[in-house]
């Protein structure tokens, strides 16, 4: 039997280093919890900021480095199990960046650093392996990648999930996500080895090869998709396959909620980037050529109604912010599949673009969420009202979110919008951007609904008016978060470029 | 009678029908849990199989990564239906209800 | 709808190696039941009450076998499940590892790929023995901010 290895030599390593970094990074802190006995929390706190800036920098170098070089094709790591190309580049920057943002505000969430909290350094050590699993899923382009990244990121996301032990609703939480998740990897699994058998290839170059040869039955290849397709819109969190999304949102700390919210999703879009790219449509723009039999554009199509239609229904009736947070960051998915209809470059790259300003605006979101935790305790609507009042600036900011969320021009929301619904009236989908813009419409009801509650009720007698005392990081981090959204609104043609030039720069 | 690669593919859909039914019916963790497991275990067969029909060596990789993985998530959704139990005494899903809305 | 080309076309070699095989489990579940058989039919046969209860050490046992067990139980099978599976990466490494270690520039990799990967396995068990997740019993003094939470685990654990 021919065996076909993946020896990896060392040299490959170094297009690798942020990656490694912070694995080593993970082992580390994990290790200095161990030494401080817990006590200490500054210690793994401080490993893993340094670990995230130190991967981040080199990040940014390879990033520059390709781009100097004028190709960023990818150079191949282990074997060809992964690729660091353009594309992977840019995930690498968006998911550090993420992280860092989280653990900083995790530093003052009560949730994470309260008294009764046991493991803190866990969280910290489990972020930066989150980090590192994530860019792995950007970079894989072999199937057996796809599954151990995606697998990485679910277990580290499983108990991260259920980090809170004393809470009976982080427990929950957690165990509807394990249950979730496996079901939905074992379906994306059966998917995988039917397509192996198909194309008799683990790479994705090679099943595309397979594809191409025209030796594949096109209704045993409609199954496999659909399979396939199953288990990546679970971790995106698309309907069908959604229903753990609210659950586990509000169960887990939020602080862990909102890098859920953010990091595997953008991670989910670029595995199914890369996987479906570069296989159906074989890396053309000449769209899905290879499934002739698959309505391809109408199945994300309805998927990506039915995705916003329903996150953005549901967030109406909601009374929980968190929760609400959870529906609307569904309604967003629907949105991103939108730029995934027609498989085109101009498609994919206005999803990375908005990718980029969803999480900035949906981490403010939450981080904001966990500020008024802190002091609430609490998370309902009703406790809102007048808390615009109670800590100004970071009030401010939370309008500037949501505002963003909303797509209302000139934040960075409008701007990621308006590229999603070109990308799309570009092919003449006209009754699908309408459906969104009116789906923009609802979501301005409820996003309005939070900012009534912070700014304009009056708050009834008695109510506590005393100013909020928020911790100075939290307004650092709140700062780095709303002034790129403010930015973005305005200045977002450098960034965009960024965007074109990740897809241009995909190494097949 | 010849055993070939159909047999295989028919034994394994088998199995994964078994686990996926198994899933949407039965309300234990547990036993969720391990209709989970027959599920991988059936995607391992078909690795195997086709890793042979191949003559590549491939898919018996991904069936050994495929068992450590099982493993791993068995692991963690034990000890959170551990702490789950501690807590409320019963490991059945439908009593879990506290993220309703 | 056209043949699918993977089915039903292959004939497959997996049947004749295992002939061997299967040759060997009949011949063993034979031998077993011959074995019982035989023993059934020439023993002597006189229960009585004492002889049929089950056996635990020669103490006469006490309420039902189906009680709930221990919970540390369940916690150090969850560590053991998750270190044992993980050796099965040692198997094929162990296979090829003759092959691959002569081949210049291949050696070193290969046997220091697997050192890394057994390092960072021992890193977790020693973090779980330090976190003291493998003390049968658990010490109260150990998490003092933590008292009561501790303490309820011990009661619980405590409880048959």
């Amino acid at each position: 039997m021919e065996l076909n290895l993946n020896i990896p030599s060392w040299s490959d390593l170094r297009f690798w280093l942020p990656e490694a970094i912070l694995c080593i990074t993970f082992l580390v802190a994990l290790l200095g919890d161990l030494v401080v006995r817990g006590r200490r929390t500054w210690v793994p706190f401080a490993v893993s900021v340094a670990g995230l800036i130190t991967a981040g920098a080199y990040a940014v170098a390879a990033m520059n480095h390709g781009l100097d070089a004028g190709q960023f094709q990818g150079h191949t790591i282990m074997g060809s199990l992964m690729i660091v190309d353009g594309m992977a580049g840019f995930f690498r920057l968006l998911f550090i960046f993420a992280s860092l943002v989280t653990v900083l505000f995790a530093w003052t969430s009560e949730e994470i650093m309260g008294k009764r909290r046991e493991n803190k350094g866990e969280f910290y050590a489990l972020t930066v392996l989150l980090t590192a699993a994530m860019m792995v899923m950007a970079e894989a382009r072999d199937l057996l990648m796809l599954f151990l990244s995606m697998e990485a990121v679910g277990l580290i996301s499983y108990v991260m999930a259920g980090y809170m032990r004393t809470s009976l609703r982080s427990s929950e939480a957690s165990l509807k996500y394990v249950l979730f998740g496996a079901v939905s990897s074992a379906i994306m699994l059966y998917g995988m080895s039917l397509l192996y058998g198909m194309t008799g290839a683990m790479e994705f170059d090679g099943i595309r090869n397979a594809l191409i040869s025209g030796t594949v039955d096109p209704f045993a290849l409609l199954v496999v998709v659909v399979l396939i397709l199953a288990g990546m819109s679970y971790k995106i969190a698309a309907v069908p396959f959604h229903y753990w999304c609210p659950d586990v949102y509000e169960g887990a700390p939020t602080p862990v909620s909102a890098i859920f919210s953010v990091g595997p999703k953008a991670a989910g879009f670029a595995l199914m980037i890369r996987f479906f790219y570069t296989t159906f449509a074989a890396g053309t723009d000449a769209g899905t050529q290879l499934v002739q039999d698959i309505n391809w554009p109408l199945l994300v199509a309805v998927m990506s109604v039915a995705t916003m239609t329903y996150g953005n229904l549901v967030a109406l009736r909601q009374t929980n912010v968190k929760r609400m947070l959870a529906y609307s960051s569904i309604a967003h998915v629907g949105y991103l599949l939108m730029g995934f209809v027609l498989l085109s470059s101009a498609g994919l790259a206005s999803i990375l673009f908005y990718l980029l300003v969803y999480t900035l605006m949906n981490l403010g979101a939450f981080f904001y969420v966990v500020a008024i935790n802190n002091h609430l305790k609490s998370e309902e609507l009703s406790d809102y009202v007048g808390i615009g009042f109670r800590a100004p600036w970071a009030g401010a900011m939370m309008v500037i979110f949501l505002a963003s969320l909303t797509g209302v021009p000139p934040f960075a929301g409008f701007v990621g919008k308006f590229y999603l619904f070109t990308a799309v009236l570009d092919k003449q989908w006209f009754w699908l951007a309408i459906v969104a813009a009116l789906n923009s419409v609802v979501s301005l009801y409820y996003y309005f609904k939070v900012v009534r509650a912070m700014f304009l009720s009056t708050p009834a007698e008695g109510t506590d008016m005393s100013p909020l005392k928020l911790h100075w990081l939290q307004y650092v981090v709140l700062a780095m978060l709303a002034i790129p959204t403010l930015a973005l609104g305005l200045f977002f043609e450098e960034f965009k470029g960024l965007a074109d030039m990740a897809i241009g720069m995909m190494g097949g | 009678m010849e055993i070939t690669l159909t047999h295989y593919l028919l034994l394994a859909a088998a199995i994964f029908v078994t686990g996926m039914v198994g899933f949407i019916v039965r309300r234990n963790a547990i036993v969720m849990l391990m209709c989970v497991e027959l599920m991988l275990s059936s995607v391992n067969i078909v690795f195997a199989a086709f890793s042979r029909f191949h003559l590549d060596g491939g898919g018996h990789v991904f069936v050994l990564m495929n068992f450590a993985v099982a493993a791993a998530e068995a692991a963690i959704g034990l000890a959170i239906l551990v702490e789950i139990f501690r807590r409320r005494r019963t490991v059945n899903v439908d009593d879990l209800k506290t993220l309703m809305e | 709808m056209t043949a699918m080309p993977f089915l039903g076309t292959a004939t497959s070699a997996l049947t004749g190696h295992y002939a061997t095989v299967l040759i060997f489990v009949l011949v063993g579940f034979v031998f077993a039941g011959l074995a019982l058989g035989v023993a059934k039919l020439i023993r002597p046969s006189n229960p009585s009450p004492a002889k049929m209860t089950t056996y635990e050490c020669g103490e006469l046992p006490i309420g039902s076998s189906w009680i709930r067990f221990n919970v540390r139980f369940y916690l150090i099978a969850l560590f053991f499940i998750v270190f044992d599976v993980e050796v099965i990466f040692l198997y094929p490494w162990a296979v090829m590892f003759r092959t691959l270690y002569p081949i210049a520039g291949l050696g070193a990799i290969v046997f220091w790929e697997m050192i890394i990967f057994l390092g960072i396995l021992t890193l977790g068990l020693a973090y779980v023995w330090a976190k003291g997740d493998l003390d049968w019993v658990k010490k109260l003094t150990e998490r003092p901010e933590n008292g009561a939470a501790t303490a309820a685990l011990e009661e619980e654990a405590s409880a048959p």
